[in-house]
């Protein structure tokens, strides 16, 4: 039976027990969130001693199913005071599914002022001080002194020195298959990580043996098919690998929904100087990778090496809501210093996205001039000192525009909005509004044909149909979210029909089920509602499901405004 | 009398104008309303090579495209990820 594994850092105790009934039939999202909304009190202070920080695979992570090697984390989160679920590639987790764990616990708040290791091996889970010279020390430097002392293989999950600071943007980074950097990025969870003093989670799976299929030849049909859709469809069978996310500079700037200079406007001149094609020609020229697997089995390969004008490694996972909030957001036409700011956000461990969007509100504060390249790197060094500017920096957008009494900041729930103007691609949003993540794209992004049922093209500039397709795409995402997959299966399986249900018949072959489609969408709604349940008793209300107000202001090239009432954005949740 | 339509495009299609040696923008003459089958046609390019026109900063696929001089038009090839295709009209939903 499955491992259900409890470490108290109070106590120091472990307990390693049979999954609980409860969480049996669950993974990924779907645990993190129910176990959160179940066992955390929802009230109680993030990085205090009531919150606890579960690390779960999905459904598929482990077996030969392309794109099943993400870890969901979850925690009551200290950035938006909701749950939170964030997911990573790594290898974490799939080591964790092969040693058959279906969930790591960890609670409780140490007396003493000491950073641990959690070591977990087959034989049980060891807690050790962690080696003095990794504290402080940055995330790449960090991860090569754990794996030299315990094994080149391990997998590695830390908190950077933000971590260590509880720092409300700082993430929870994992070592992908050549120890770079993969993040559970959004929401702070590094900081619960780093409350309970816990720099680093260890797991070695020497001795586990392959995950157990149920139905070995279903199997196998099943993840061909599906593999099939992944590596025939145009988006991840060539988009995605030339160009990565980035792709996506280009066409929304040319859409009129790229923010430019703290959401002034829609689109900008300078665009393309930062876009996927130029990246890509930029990779080319320099020896990099265009195209890169951030776990074992990834076969659309999105993220990419890009090295420096010297031709050294500088960053992977160089993700298009990165590049937008510093090249387009704050206007810093220059890919080679954003390049260098991503290497400083893995490093020292904060989510890309929420810095990035907090160095354009220090911008409108007048803190740095838009921009400039040089002070944009020293601003995000600030973190790493631990001087009070960058403790703001490293605390989020919210917070550098409390500090400076803005409120021209964008977020919602605290949490920054990224790349995507909700005033010219109004189905984001919604889902920016009333995810209980806080603004986040990802929280609806799956689709499947089978699964929205918006009829006709919806314009991206109109209200109508919006508030059916963000409900819809959020319930996909989240049933998604607990396979362990990763989400850019979604563009696939939008047009490929057949991939959508292979997906489904590789989690019944794998645990002898009968699932459906119908199902799929049962457990996405259960999830939410989990979720908005969480959030009600933590004091959250439909009001806190709103866009601040400077986005009534009109947006070029449309001079579109967000225009949706309360009552429409408060029918998204009606289900 | 032509009148000029500034021209984008992007991903592999950004490729392809860079290999005929166009400028991307590009400027192109046209003359009245074309359907954007018909300036694909006159721009040498498969119509299998587009997903969506963007004209003027709204999507549109080549069958419904219409455009004319002045216009601010963008050419997107098949790969542009899924939820973007559906938040921005370029795929028919349900």
């Amino acid at each position: 039976m499955s491992k259900f594994i409890r470490v108290d850092m109070a106590s120091k105790a472990v307990k390693i027990e049979e999954c609980p009934e409860q969480y049996a039939g669950l993974a990924g999202r779907a645990l993190t969130s129910i176990f959160v909304a179940n066992e955390v009190k929802p009230t109680c202070h993030p990085l205090g001693k009531y919150n606890k920080l579960v690390f779960a695979p999905g459904f598929l992570t482990g077996t030969s199913a392309a794109n099943s090697g993400r870890l969901s984390c979850g925690a009551k989160s200290p950035l938006t005071g909701g749950i939170k679920e964030s997911n990573s590639g790594g290898t974490f987790a799939q080591k964790m599914s092969k040693m058959d764990i279906k969930a790591i616990v960890f609670e409780g708040i140490p007396e003493e002022d000491k950073f641990y290791v959690v070591k977990v091996t087959m034989d049980g889970v060891t807690i050790e001080e962690a080696p003095a010279a990794i504290i402080g020390m940055g995330n790449y430097e960090a991860i090569k002194v754990l794996q030299a002392q315990y094994g080149p293989k391990v997998g590695v999950g830390i908190v950077g020195p933000a971590g260590e600071m509880r720092l409300t943007a700082a993430n929870i980074s994992f070592a992908d298959p050549q120890s770079n950097i993969r993040s559970a990025g959004r929401g702070g969870l590094g900081a619960v990580m780093g409350s309970k003093k816990i720099k680093a989670v260890v797991i070695d799976d020497t001795g586990a043996g392959a995950v157990a299929i149920a139905n070995p030849e279903e199997f196998k049909a099943a993840s061909k098919r599906f593999t099939n859709a992944l590596t025939t469809h145009p988006v991840t069978g060539q988009g995605l690998p030339k160009y990565g996310t980035n792709i996506l500079v280009n066409i929304l700037n040319e859409a009129g929904g790229l923010p430019t200079k703290n959401f002034r406007s829609g689109r900008n001149e300078w665009a393309n100087n930062i876009g996927g094609e130029t990246m890509a020609a930029t990779i080319e020229a320099r020896k990099g990778k265009t195209t890169h697997g951030c776990h074992a089995g990834c076969i659309i390969r999105c993220s990419q090496q890009y090295n420096d004008k010297d031709e050294k490694y500088l960053t992977s996972g160089f993700e298009y809501e990165t590049i937008w909030a510093l090249g387009a957001n704050a206007c810093v036409d220059d890919l080679d210093a954003i390049a260098y700011a991503d290497r400083e956000f893995d490093d020292v461990g904060v989510d890309s996205i929420e810095v990035s969007v907090t160095v354009g509100v220090a911008m409108e504060a007048g803190i740095i001039p838009w921009g400039d390249a040089k002070a944009m790197l020293e601003l995000i060094q600030e973190i790493r000192k631990g001087t009070p500017l960058g403790r703001i920096v490293g605390s989020g957008a919210g917070a550098l525009g409390q500090m400076y009494g803005l409120t021209r900041v964008p977020v919602v729930k605290n949490q920054a909005i990224p790349a995507y103007d909700p005033r010219a691609v109004k189905g984001v949003g919604l889902t920016y509004a009333t995810t209980p993540m806080g603004a986040d794209h990802t929280a609806g992004y799956a689709v499947a044909t089978n699964i929205l049922k918006v009829g006709g093209f919806v314009d991206p500039l109109g209200k109508a149909g919006q508030v059916e397709l963000s409900r819809n795409l959020q319930i996909a995402t989240a049933a998604v979210d607990s396979t362990g997959m990763c989400l850019f299966i979604a563009f696939a399986i939008l047009d490929i029909a057949d991939g959508f249900n292979a997906l489904v018949e590789m989690i019944n072959a794998r645990y002898n089920l009968a699932l459906t489609g119908d199902d799929v969408v049962a457990l996405g709604k259960t999830i939410l509602k989990a979720e908005r349940g969480f959030n009600q008793q933590a004091g959250f209300t439909n009001a806190h499901d709103r866009l601040p107000e400077f986005f009534e202001e009109k947006c070029a090239p449309h001079d579109v405004t967000w225009d949706f009432t309360d009552a429409e954005i408060d029918e998204v949740f009606n289900f | 009398m032509p009148a000029m339509i500034e021209l984008r495009a992007f991903m592999g299609l950004a490729d392809t104008f860079r290999e005929r040696n166009w400028d991307n923008p590009k400027t192109v003459a046209v003359t009245g309303e074309m359907t954007g089958e018909e300036f694909l046609a006159m721009l040498d390019l498969s119509p299998d090579a587009v997903e969506v026109f963007f004209v003027n900063g709204k999507a549109f696929t080549p069958d419904l495209a219409v455009v004319t001089g002045g216009d601010r038009v963008a050419l997107a090839p098949q790969g542009v990820p899924g939820p973007y295709r559906v938040l921005l009209g370029f795929k028919k939903m349900g």
